[in-house]
């Protein structure tokens, strides 16, 4: 199919090289046109290949030819209507088409623009048959062995065009065209002239005084065979070189067979480019399959070395804490103790305090803010409640997660675990740690089974507990420090004091004794009640 | 397009005392190919309708405009393998008596090597690039409504092809036409369609940078694709591809015969994938 294509290709260029002025050379070739139409006017614009260039025009009642006037004519006459169906004709037009129906065209008869009209067909004929006095003498001998050869010819695409010029470039104009047909130079004949043969088979015996151009076909020279001049041929091949080529045997096609095995070898090496590429990404993604499934060498240690880590860093949290909670016992102990005594007592009311107050926080810091914005006298305020009050907030969360913290630690001092002996509950630090131990124990467990295999469900699950102590730890905590205004206030673990709550009872009564001298049933029952106490 | 014009153009000619003063012309410019072995085409419109397609018959281009010649005047310019084509203003100024819009209708030379760079404004532009054998393409347009179809396999390779779309609706075909190694979007505001459907004769990248808008992908079954994106308030609807880490792949990718690597930059609005047959 290529070689079909190619063979057409070069034929056509060859017709179109060979065959100029058969078709159209009775008029001059049109490179440009121009055809521009206004109300005031309408104009036709031409350039032929000699580079003349030629321009009429109707324009606001007078005939331009090449800028100079000719004529004049009226706006809606005969003539202009006629110039100006001519040009619509024209927009469509090209070449050849265009130029046979500029020439064939002739203005209206017997109006009264008949000079004009006249003067403007024969300045139309003279600008496009100029060419025919040019055309030449002597035209190439062509021989085409069938009609369908040459319509194959003549259906090709001027795409090849260049090749074709490389492969005539300096061969003479006598020339011998044959089309689709062997051709054979017997021996002792002569043929003056170059010879081109295209989609056929040239046998030499006799002598060719001039070149040979062989395309699609094939060439045969034999042993008394003489070429003048060069032997081209492309695309063809060369059956048998036993005679005599002076000139020399020239493919044409080798540099475009470079060119081509160089783009086959850059492709080549772009697809080797290629491979190597996916390769590398293979590579990558089964290295990274091999990380994310677990399955390297490395990764018992990998779960190891996360699951101590995991561990050293509770420890180490654990170890920053508890100096915290120190630094809150030595300094803010009664608080402290009065916040841990709400948290144990009330943890439910605490909770529920805590979680308000969790959701509360940042409205509060909000409103505030804006409250303390609206007046001049607020902002200085405002400027350190912005950051004061998180700060706050926070450390109130310590605070009350270090209270239950405490708790927890003199529970497990109380209890009978095994490993809690050395939580002495005397020492409220001891308590501490152990309570921050306790709170954190879930991680930890959580962390060492997560280095064993096949329990990672277990150690998910420890790790969820842990989440759920911590959390419901920092909202107990939190809530004890805010109905205990930061363990200022000690009514809510007093008031589940049964001694204390007596005594306050008592002494209410009392009170009430000596200031309301009215009631005197009450005073005597008060003293009856003294009396049972 | 071309016979509306033509025909227009001819009963403008025709009835010349039917014109109005706005001073409308139509002017119809040709040349023919001359062996040129490439051409570089710049093409210029500002406002008005737009059309190009290749053209036939040996022709190095055919233009059809209508204008208003008190406004603008056609460009057409040839020089070694340079062709300038177009329409220039012709004063400066704001002109807000004119609610008309001209037209140019572009046919270029077929299967002549070409590096094409069009720019336009406001225009509503119909494009089919097939058949026009581009090495280079750069299309910047305004605020417009484009449609640029490649209906035949470009014979050259373009390295790469640029699309710098303004606020526009967008719409583009056949892109895998192109023969391209790499397409650049670069969106402003708009809507904006790209059909990867066409012959992709080597694996390609597909890069896509995109304002404010939608971005439709329709890509032909059998295509491989692999979608990347770096996107702020942009959401996704990325049907028929699967996530492998931080990209999106097409089924098919690891077999397919062709691979088109799309990297999207967007930063608000939507982006969908539509495949097609």
């Amino acid at each position: 199919m290529y070689r079909l294509l190619r063979s057409a290709f070069v034929a056509l260029g060859l017709a179109a090289l060979v065959l100029p002025g058969g078709l159209d050379a009775q008029l001059r070739e049109i490179v440009t046109k121009s055809v521009a139409a206004s109300s005031s006017g309408a104009s036709l614009a031409l350039t032929f290949a000699d580079d003349v260039d030629f321009e009429l025009s109707f324009d606001g009642g007078t005939v331009y030819l090449d800028g100079e006037p000719i004529g004049t004519y009226e706006r809606g006459s005969e003539l202009d209507t006629a110039w100006r169906s001519l040009l619509g004709e024209a927009m469509a037009l090209e070449n050849g088409a265009l130029a046979e129906r500029l020439v064939a065209w002739e203005g209206p008869d017997g109006s009264s623009d008949g000079d004009v009209a006249r003067a403007v067909d024969a300045a139309l004929e003279e600008a496009l048959q100029v060419a025919l006095q040019d055309a030449p003498d002597e035209a190439p001998q062509v021989s085409v062995s069938d009609e369908r050869t040459l319509a194959r010819v003549l259906l090709g695409s001027v795409g090849r065009l260049s090749l074709l010029e490389e492969a005539l470039e300096g061969v003479s104009s006598d020339l011998r065209v044959h089309v689709g047909e062997d051709v054979v130079i017997p021996e002792g004949s002569v043929v003056d002239g170059s010879m081109v043969v295209i989609d056929g088979t040239l046998r030499v015996g006799g002598e060719i005084r001039g070149d040979v151009v062989v395309v699609d076909g094939a060439i045969e020279v034999l042993e008394s065979g003489v070429i003048d001049g060069e032997a081209r041929v492309a695309d063809a091949r060369v059956l048998r070189n036993v005679g005599t080529i002076r000139g020399g045997l020239v493919d044409v096609l080798e540099e475009e067979r470079e060119v081509e095995e160089e783009v086959r070898e850059r492709l080549r090496e772009e697809i080797r480019a290629e491979i190597r590429r996916d390769l590398r990404n293979e590579i990558r993604q089964v290295t990274r399959m091999e990380h994310d499934d677990g399955f390297s060498i490395m990764t018992p240690f990998h779960a190891v070395m996360r699951g101590v880590g995991g561990v050293v860093e509770k420890m180490v949290m654990i170890f920053i804490l508890g100096l915290v909670g120190a630094g809150f016992l030595a300094f803010a102990g009664e608080n402290m103790e009065t916040i841990a005594e709400t948290a144990r007592r009330s943890p439910g009311r605490a909770a529920m305090v805590g979680l308000a107050g969790s959701f509360l926080l940042i409205p509060v810091w909000i409103l505030g803010l804006i409250a303390l914005l609206v007046s001049i006298v607020g902002i200085p305020v405002a400027i350190a409640w912005a950051p004061l009050f998180p700060v706050a907030a926070g450390l109130a969360a310590l605070l009350g997660y270090l209270a239950v913290a405490q708790n927890t630690g003199e529970w497990l001092a109380d209890s009978s675990f095994p490993w809690t002996g050395w939580i002495r509950k005397s020492n409220p630090i001891f308590t501490l740690v152990g309570g921050l131990v306790g709170l954190a124990l879930a991680f930890m467990v959580g962390h060492l089974i997560s280095i064993l295999p096949f329990l990672g469900f277990i150690g998910n699950l420890l790790f969820a507990a842990g989440f759920i102590i911590t959390i419901a730890a920092i909202q107990i905590g939190f809530g004890a420090v805010l109905l205990t205004r930061g363990g200022r206030r000690k009514e809510y673990y007093a008031a589940y004091d049964p001694d204390a709550a007596w005594e306050a009872a008592m002494s209410v009564d009392v009170e009430e004794e000596d200031d309301s001298p009215d009631t005197g049933v009450g005073g005597v029952d008060t003293g009856k009640g003294e009396d049972d106490a | 397009m071309r016979s509306n014009l033509i025909a227009v153009a001819a009963a403008l000619l025709v009835v010349p005392l039917g014109a109005d003063a706005q001073s409308w012309k139509t002017v119809t410019m040709s040349q023919r190919l001359g062996g040129e072995d490439d051409l570089r085409v710049s093409v210029r419109y500002g406002a008005g309708l737009f059309s190009i397609r290749s053209a036939d018959g040996g022709l190095l281009y055919r233009m059809n405009l209508e204008y208003d010649e008190d406004r603008f005047e056609p460009v057409a310019e040839f020089s070694g393998n340079r062709l300038e084509l177009g329409v220039e203003t012709r004063r400066r100024g704001l002109d807000i008596d004119s609610d008309e819009a001209g037209e140019l209708e572009l046919e270029l030379a077929r299967g002549i090597p070409m590096d094409l760079d069009l720019e336009f404004g406001a225009v509503r532009a119909d494009l089919d690039l097939g058949g026009l054998a581009l090495t280079d393409l750069d299309l910047s347009t305004g605020a417009s409504e484009s449609e640029v179809d490649v209906s035949e396999p470009n014979p050259s390779r373009l390295e790469t092809a640029r699309f710098e779309v303004g606020a526009a609706e967008f719409t583009a075909r056949n892109l895998g036409n192109l023969n391209a190694d790499r397409i650049e979007v670069d969106a402003g505001v708009g809507s904006i369609t790209l059909g990867l459907e066409g012959r992709w004769q080597r694996d390609a990248e597909v890069d896509i940078d995109m304002g404010l808008g939608s971005l439709e992908l329709r890509i032909p079954e059998g295509l491989g694709v692999r979608l990347r994106k770096d996107s702020f308030l942009t959401s996704l609807d990325s049907q028929g591809l699967v996530k492998r880490g931080d990209v999106y792949e097409s089924l098919d990718w690891d077999r397919a015969d062709r691979r088109v690597t799309i990297e999207i930059d967007a930063a608000f609005g939507s982006i969908s994938v539509v495949w097609v047959n």
